[in-house]
């Protein structure tokens, strides 16, 4: 990319960050605004300096298990909507219960994860990949669901049989929707790491609440944007898969070369 | 006409005050936890009317977990709250102006609790021991047992409140208040073990009332006449916790009857002490808040000492 | 899957065999009302019709990709091999597969290995001139070299019948004559048995040896005619008064005419 090309790429989400932290850096300088309900730009990345060591192996710790635990959503994720997909009667009867799970809010089944599973990683790893699972099941799904109807004419008129059709035609024509919704998986796997923290110990989790404890709010603020950070990171790998996958064909890569 | 107009404006201040005088003050009082005899005394303070005698119009709201009163109190959102003696200390040294009125507690009675089985004789044979030990991480009860023993063998886990996982797991301490998990443990069969981290050396005032510096120079009559109403209010509910209870029970189903008893018994020797003899309930000293502050600098939960004679009032 | 198909079997010796074929569908009805013809092997014959007339379900009834409510079809299918061939009317190629690899998958599908597809793929390249373009992908292709990929793909199992469907239709005008010019010369090298489905009077006076006509929905054979023509189909056919008799000859029965150029 030509360097005007960067610049004009990357200002326009830069500015207003530049803008409103500079404009928070003073409210909370004047004593318009108290520091313990926002804390001040500045001291947020004083203690990501100060606490960069902790701050990192913390991250280290949610980060490795969030993937375990996106990873386990997807391989479970990926295999029960490819079952549901072949049977009409498997879907109507199970897909349901998949929507059900999904509504049941993480935080108040985190207790119960800890009680089967026990402190430590274990709780974290499942927190994370039931919070994930749901959107892997969902669009993989609606990835096999849409193959284009004429490509399934085609290899019905040399008699593909059911697994030609689910290898060589179904799984490839639902990546692009797969990666979509492991896309989606890698955010909510992040958040439900942080979660099984609350409850099971450990990671980033513990910093928030260690932090909010003793009222450092700007601990718990560089916490948060390193945990934001993550999503990004795991974001980023499932794109960097899904170019790598996909490659030419599927026109949304194309787009945006 | 001109008589009556006289009249009027020689005695409107007076009638003015006259119509104020009749009007009792409402103040909401804004506890950090849900009903417990560990609060008996406020409730019973409404109960009896000591509130009201002085012309207060005092409005109890309780808490739960995460409640933030010391905020709420330094952004007048309430004029008085419950919080604990190191958040006073942790706030002033952060620039925010509250300080302590009544402390309930002269004992604090937050303690670690141990499976018997165990033979636990003392708060470091749980820190040097395997198992897990569940505590509020970051609070300054954990940073200062954390620094007191160091070499520590057990393994922490975040504290979730109650006592579930006591009940199911032989291996697992935690902290509480020993007036009250331990009374419910071992009412759900599972008697418990419980030592006092002020036995360990750390020894804060326990729940102490709260309110903004600024508001005491404002009101200073009615800051008193409040911690007047307040002692009376535990004075009575020490002599007879009864009628508090019944309301808290109530508020707060997570408690029955009994077990508010037995706490309202066991909490006595707690709130008595050689420092407050029963007509000086809730006085503090200096001192005490002056080894509290360098024992919170010492575990680094605050970078400087906020001078001691802001952080509480006598009345 | 064609359960009124019956392999070897067409009594009269017919490459094709309809008898008396009806179709209906959910919602628009009959669409196919009592069809009946016979085609010999290695006859050229365009299905012409309205569009909507049936003339796409009839070709998918013939390649087995749907059953008929009545009547019976049969086509001689060899022993045990799938003979038939199909062309879309869109390409309908594989996007994450080259156009060798989209060209070798019907052969893929009945068990063969690559290697042994690969020359078998490039024939059929070279034969619709597409042998440079192998590696390419479908997203590389112009509309023109996607269609010949799937003529190379139609052909790769020596179908003994080929299917087409409206395969031009979506292409420009000279790329259009010169697909069917190809598509001409093809048939004449291979000999197979071909069934050109098209709304177009033009493209199946100059393409086929026999025009079978199909009215509006519910369709019938309103004419089955063979073609007044030459074997060998040149450019300057077009402009010939033959042709342009034989056009005038069709669109004489025809009672709306729906058909184009």
């Amino acid at each position: 990319m030509k360097p005007n090309a960067r610049m004009s790429s990357l200002l326009p989400p830069l500015l207003p960050l530049f803008v409103s932290m500079g404009v928070f850096e003073l409210a909370v300088r004047f004593g318009w605004v108290p520091s313990y309900l926002i804390p001040a730009p500045s001291e947020v990345f004083r203690s990501l300096i100060d606490d960069r060591l902790e701050l990192a192996t913390a991250a280290w710790t949610t980060l490795s298990s969030a993937l375990v635990g996106l990873l386990l959503s997807f391989t479970a994720g990926t295999l029960f909507a490819i079952a549901l997909s072949s049977s009409d009667l498997a879907r109507r009867a199970f897909y349901p219960y998949a929507v059900f799970f999904q509504t049941v809010p993480i935080i108040a089944i985190a207790p119960l994860l800890v009680i089967w599973f026990g402190f430590g990683q274990p709780t974290v790893i499942a927190s994370a990949a039931i919070v994930s699972v749901f959107p892997i099941i969902a669009s993989t799904l609606l990835g096999l669901k849409s193959t284009e109807p004429a490509l399934i004419d085609l290899f019905n008129l040399y008699s593909a049989t059911a697994k030609q059709m689910l290898y060589m035609l179904k799984i490839p024509f639902a990546l692009p929707q797969i990666f979509s919704g492991l896309r989606i998986a890698s955010g909510l796997a992040v958040v439900g790491a942080i979660v099984g923290e609350f409850i099971g110990g450990g990671g980033l989790g513990s910093v928030v609440d260690s932090a909010r404890t003793q009222q450092r709010i700007d601990r718990v603020f560089a916490a948060v944007l390193i945990s934001a950070l993550l999503g990004v990171v795991l974001v980023g790998a499932v794109n960097f898969v899904s170019a790598l996958t996909l490659g030419s064909w599927h026109t949304s890569e194309r787009k945006s070369s | 006409m001109n008589f009556l107009i006289l009249v009027a404006l020689i005695f409107s201040p007076a009638i003015a005050r006259a119509a104020e005088f009749g009007k009792a003050v409402k103040l909401q009082f804004a506890l950090n936890w849900k009903a417990e005899p560990e609060f008996g005394g406020f409730y019973a303070a409404q109960l009896s009317g000591y509130f009201q005698k002085r012309n207060l119009d005092v409005e109890v709201t309780e808490g739960g977990a995460g409640t933030p009163v010391v905020q709420m109190v330094a952004n007048s959102k309430v004029p008085f709250g419950i919080a604990a003696a190191d958040e006073v200390v942790i706030s002033q040294a952060r620039g925010t102006d509250v300080t302590a009125l009544f402390a309930v507690y002269q004992i604090n009675p937050q303690g670690i609790m141990a499976h018997p089985e165990r033979g636990f004789k003392s708060i470091g044979d749980v820190f040097n021991s395997p198992g897990t030990l569940a505590i509020q991480s970051g609070s300054p009860h954990t940073l200062f047992l954390q620094s007191q023993f160091r070499g520590y063998k057990v393994t922490f886990v975040p504290y979730a409140g109650g006592v579930a996982t006591f009940l199911t797991d032989p291996n697992y301490s935690q902290q509480c208040f020993v007036t009250s998990e331990p009374l419910i443990a071992r009412k759900k069969g599972k008697p418990a073990q419980s030592f006092l981290i002020a036995d360990a050396g750390f020894k804060p005032y326990g729940t102490v009332v709260i309110t903004r510096r600024q508001y005491v120079e404002n009101n200073q009559k009615q800051t008193r006449d409040l911690i007047d109403a307040v002692r009376e209010g535990w004075v009575e509910y020490l002599r007879a916790p009864e009628p508090a209870n019944n309301l808290m029970v109530k508020l707060n189903p997570a408690m029955d009857g009994d077990t508010m008893k037995e706490a309202a018994e066991v909490q006595k020797p707690f709130i008595l002490g050689a420092d407050a003899p029963a007509n000086e309930l809730g006085k503090m000293t200096i001192e005490r808040w002056r080894k509290l502050v360098d024992q919170l600098y010492d575990i680094k939960l605050i970078k400087t000492k906020p001078a001691a004679d802001k952080l509480f009032r006598i009345f | 899957m064609n359960s009124n198909l019956h392999p070897g079997q067409s009594k009269s010796g017919a490459a094709v065999l309809c008898e008396e074929i009806s179709r209906a569908f959910a919602g628009t009805g009959l669409v196919l009302d009592h069809i009946s013809f016979q085609i010999q092997p290695g006859e050229f014959v365009a299905l012409l019709g309205p569009s909507g007339s049936g003339k796409s379900s009839l070709l998918r009834l013939t390649a087995g990709l749907d059953r008929a409510d009545e009547g019976r079809l049969a086509i001689d299918a060899r022993q045990g091999a799938v003979s038939r061939g199909f062309v879309f009317q869109e390409p309908t190629l594989i996007p994450w597969r080259n156009v060798l690899r989209n060209t070798t998958l019907p052969l893929e599908l009945q068990g063969w290995k690559i290697d042994r597809a690969k020359p078998r793929a490039e024939e059929e390249l070279r034969r619709v001139r597409l042998a440079d373009f192998a590696v390419r992908y479908p997203h590389e292709l112009s509309g023109g070299m996607k269609m010949r990929t799937s003529v190379a793909r139609a052909l790769i199992t020596r179908p003994n019948l080929l299917l087409l469907d409206e395969p031009f239709a979506a292409l420009d005008e000279p790329t259009r004559h010169a697909l069917q010019q190809q598509l001409r010369e093809i048939w004449s090298a291979l000999g197979m048995t071909v069934l050109f489905v098209t709304h177009s009077i033009s493209e199946a006076v100059f393409l086929a040896d026999r025009v079978i006509v199909l009215s509006q929905r519910p369709a019938r054979i309103i004419l089955d005619s063979a073609i007044n023509l030459p074997t060998a189909r040149a450019e300057a056919l077009r402009t010939s008064l033959n042709y342009v008799e034989e056009i005038r000859r069709i669109l004489a029965v025809i009672p709306n005419p729906a058909a184009n150029t």
